[in-house]
């Protein structure tokens, strides 16, 4: 069908929407509630276009034969602008946020309404005051994710988004996985746990150079390399490990970890008690653990499958076990000298690392959780420049990994890792071809039969609470010996605490980079990595043993929630 | 009254013997109007109801200001109504009807329950089985594809269209919406003598006898105001909340109906006419609509969520002599901006009464 816009003739496709067609000719119209993952609501009123005499919404208007579009007349502008200028005292300011630069696009300094809006109170973690109610947070929470924690309530000026009868975020069936926060347009929904306050006497702590209390040690996933470049205007895909690296340095951390390394121990740990369930035929499907919201989901909502559960730490975790022991007797220091700092991409690690059986000795194994956002808005407030810095490397010996480690970042990445390991365990034999294609893409349930010693594994990944749900609850995953689960879609490349703008393009291309990672290391295989091996030579003994027991291992509980 | 006349069943009684394509056509080139003020041929209505599982709704959740002749029905031939109905669910091949009653009307549920299981003789007949939903409360309830979301248990926010109710509406099946009056009049097409230009006008304001009465539909607006009996001199007559509004003197000759009231800038809807005195203020009165549409907003889109709120806001600036001409201008800019922009039809008509009281009224905003 041909469609004309702004007196130029374009080609359309039946059941496209007018915004679809302008931006893949490139021609210009500001967004703010519309996001390529989620169902247009034209609640916003920005993307305004002229159409025979009517203003309306291009995002949810499908084009027409014959349709002439204006984008650009004097009334639209001035519609989108006074749009903006109507929720602009919601804003908090900062520079970045998607609001901010669509205000900047349309030259928008300040609004003609000056006096703030009256305040709302929620009990919800979140700043009514700068929320937008663009609706994106509820989308992500109910039709991707299928949590349904939170919607509209009230209505006129006083609608705000909130949990069920207003009850604490806390006591809620929210799982933590953070979506909500990284689809805000405006920061009105954020991590929570760790605010400003904490960051800066861990900062100053760090600063002292007499008196120091503390041997501060950070440590980062697997994916935070892959989007941290992002927050300082590099092209989503782009690897910064060495820049991460070097900036940590620079803001005084004393050693600087790889979570990589802890994930390369979990697949040690996680493919013997999977090699040992097959054998004993027990609590098949074995399903993964190193996801806290997807963990929390299963304590609160599918109770009968916690059995099934890996009992592993997630890696972040087990590097924290790891360093307030092994390499804390090695410095000569005791596990409470020690300050584990994790650079996520998540908000649920926060409250995974809060969790009373994550500790040892009285002490936890990880006292600081600290997202992707909140170390890239510290290196800014540090007046790094990030940008410019050389690469470093990490610090021996927990920052050693090998590929496996690497794509544990990524939805399939842990499934992959553990059928390398569990390949070698069952057959003894060396494996010749490492990359499990199988298991990779970002269709959000897959399954592969891997044949290992002309015996059938049954493995499914799964990635997106929504799917997660559809998946269990069909039955289908009785069928299984092994799957995957993440509960952010495309793994933790796309977790909550990851830069904005995410979308699953954005996504796609941070997958990219961590497998690009992974086929130009060395060792590609975590059994293979020297510093695991060393460390159950000289510490741990071996997998599953007593000492790893105690310091890899957890439980979980069935969990009381308000309104699932 | 012809909307008060007892049919006894016998326009039911009729329709049984005739075909479902006979009915409709019937009540099309009876020329029946959606009474709500939508204002679209009925018959035709029920001629482009989809196939498949089939609802139908009555639509009593009156909540237009200045506006009661369902409740009026409702009070005092509800049974009209229910027989409307029948024959509507049975032209149409439906066997699920609702009556969405508003929450203020509960008082009529027993009522209204009573002569439903009366009528279970003739329900029986055509299989219907009739359910009282009430309603949830909000303005926005009123409006036909909202009160599909409330019945569903949702939040009422207006569906997108298309698809229309009639191809996709309730659980998704082809539903059918009608208003109160409309339905009551159904009976009364097919006992003959029915007059569609006599219609329900809710009268109040600055009137001695405020209340329902029948006139015939393009009768001069003194003559319609005159059945009120004013107390005083008029100013201006509103037409509800949402239908703005036009000064009296100049227009008292005015032959009413939606054509020539649409013509002034005003919209009659579901005639309802306000009389307001030459003592009143028409900013006040401005303020008092926008405090009813604040309130009333669901919130959905930005210009009428946050656009009434600072409509009201510049208006209380006006009222308190803090404004300057720049907030008269941006008053109005906000008025059209807000019909011009707004998701819905409720947030578009908003501010209908703000516009024709800057264009009858201006003086009167005075800085």
């Amino acid at each position: 069908m041909k469609i004309k816009i702004d007196g130029r003739r374009f080609s359309a496709k039946e059941g496209e929407t007018i915004l679809n067609v302008a931006k893949r000719n490139k021609i210009y119209i500001p967004t703010l509630c519309y996001h390529p993952d989620l169902k247009p609501q034209g609640r916003c009123r920005v993307c305004l276009v002229e159409v025979d005499g009517k203003l309306v919404t291009s995002c949810n208007t499908k084009v027409m034969d014959n349709m002439e579009i204006f984008t650009n007349t004097k009334r639209v502008k001035e519609a989108r602008k006074l749009n903006i200028e109507l929720i602009y005292n919601n804003h908090s300011g900062e520079k970045e946020l998607e609001f901010s630069v669509v205000a900047k696009e349309l030259g928008i300094k300040k609004s003609r309404f000056e006096k703030p809006k009256k305040e709302i109170k929620s009990p919800m973690e979140r700043d009514n005051m700068k929320c937008l109610l663009c609706g994106r947070c509820v989308q992500v929470c109910g039709a991707i994710q299928s949590i349904n924690n939170i919607e509209f309530t009230d209505r006129g000026i006083s609608t705000r988004i909130s949990t069920p009868y207003d009850i604490s975020i806390k006591d809620s069936a929210c799982t933590f996985c953070g979506q909500c926060a990284l689809y805000c347009p405006g920061n009105a929904i954020r991590e929570r746990a760790y605010n400003e306050k904490v960051v800066r006497s861990l900062m100053e702590e760090m600063n002292k150079i007499i008196n120091k209390k503390k041997f501060i040690i950070a440590q980062t996933a697997p994916a935070v390399r892959a989007s941290l470049g992002e927050m300082f205007g590099m092209k989503p895909g782009t690897l910064v490990t060495g820049k991460m690296v070097t900036a940590l340095r620079k803001l005084g951390f004393d050693k600087v970890f790889d979570t990589d390394f802890g994930a390369d121990l979990t697949i040690m740990e996680e493919a013997n008690e999977f090699v040992g369930r097959m054998k004993e035929k027990k609590n098949l499907p074995l399903i993964t653990s190193c996801c806290p919201a997807w963990i929390k989901f299963a304590e609160q909502t599918f109770p009968f499958l916690l059995k099934n559960i890996s009992t592993c730490k997630s890696p972040h975790q087990m590097l924290g076990a790891i360093a307030k022991t092994y390499y804390a007797q090695k410095l000569k220091l005791k596990p409470k000298d020690l300050m584990i700092v994790s650079i996520m991409p998540c908000i649920a690690k926060k409250f995974e690392a809060q969790r009373p059986e994550m500790k040892i000795s009285g002490c936890n194994d990880v006292d600081v959780v600290l997202t992707t956002r909140e170390i890239g808005r510290i290196i800014k407030k540090e007046k790094i420049n990030f940008t410019d810095l050389r690469d470093g490397e990490f610090d021996d010996p927990l920052g050693i990994s090998s590929g496996g480690g690497a794509i544990f970042g990524v939805t399939g990445g842990v499934m992959e890792a553990a059928l390398r390991v569990a390949y070698e365990i069952l057959t003894g034999k060396r494996l010749k071809e490492i990359d499990f294609n199988q298991v990779r893409g970002f269709e959000g349930i897959r399954e592969a039969d891997i044949k290992i010693d002309n015996k059938i594994i049954k493995v499914g990944v799964v990635h997106g609470l929504g799917n997660i749900r559809k998946f269990i609850e069909s039955d289908r995953w009785k069928k299984y010996h092994f799957i995957e689960m993440m509960a952010c879609p495309g793994g933790c490349i796309g977790g909550g605490g990851q830069p904005r703008p995410t979308t699953n393009e954005i996504r796609k291309k941070r997958m990219e980079a961590l497998y690009r990672q992974d086929k130009k290391m060395k060792i590609r295989m975590s059994n293979k990595n020297p510093a695991i091996k060393k460390l159950y030579l000289e510490f741990l003994g071996e997998p599953l043993g007593e000492m790893s027991k105690k310091l890899l291992h957890t439980k979980y509980k069935k969990r009381k929630v308000k309104y699932t | 009254m012809q909307i008060l006349r007892k049919s006894n069943w016998e326009g039911f009684k009729k329709i049984t013997k005739m075909k479902r394509k006979e009915i409709i056509n019937k009540v099309k080139e009876s020329g029946l109007k959606g009474r709500s003020g939508s204002n679209f041929l009925t018959g035709l209505k029920w001629e482009l109801i989809g196939k498949g599982t089939r609802y139908l709704i009555c639509n009593a959740d009156e909540g237009e200001p200045g506006t009661f002749k369902d409740k009026f029905i409702l009070e005092n031939n509800p049974q009209l109504m229910i027989e409307g109905i029948a024959i509507a669910s049975y032209a149409m091949d439906i066997h699920s009807a609702f009556i969405y009653l508003r929450g203020e009307y509960s008082y009529l549920k027993p009522k209204l329950e009573k002569i439903i299981k009366q009528s279970e003789i003739y329900l029986k007949k055509i299989k219907l089985n009739i359910e009282i939903v009430p309603g949830a409360g909000s303005y926005l309830c009123g409006e036909e594809t909202a009160i599909l979301e409330s019945i569903e248990g949702n939040r009422p926010i207006v569906r997108r269209k298309p698809p229309y109710p009639s191809e996709s509406g309730l659980n998704s099946n082809p539903t059918c919406i009608n208003n109160v009056e409309t339905l009551a009049n159904i009976p009364l097409i097919f006992l003959g003598e029915w007059d569609n230009n006599l219609q329900l006008f809710s009268l109040s304001g600055d009137l001695k006898k405020p209340g329902i009465y029948e006139i015939e539909l393009g009768t001069k607006l003194e003559h319609i105001i005159s059945c009120g009996k004013p107390k005083k001199e008029l100013k201006a007559v509103y037409f509800g909340g949402s239908g703005g509004c036009l000064p009296y003197e100049k227009f008292k000759n005015l032959r009413v109906d939606e054509k020539t009231i649409s013509g002034k800038g005003a919209v009659l809807g579901a005639r309802s006419l306000i009389a307001v005195g030459k003592d009143r203020n028409i900013v006040d009165i401005s303020k008092t609509i926008s405090e009813f549409f604040v309130h009333e907003s669901c919130g959905y889109c930005t210009p009428c969520r946050e656009g009434n709120f600072r409509v009201l806001e510049l208006l209380d600036k006006i009222k308190d002599r803090k404004a300057r001409i720049i907030d008269v201008k941006l008053l109005e800019k906000l008025a059209y901006h807000i019909s011009d922009t707004s998701y819905c039809a409720l947030g578009v008509s908003s501010t209908t009464h703000l516009k024709c009281a800057l264009k009858y009224f201006k003086d009167e905003f005075r800085v």
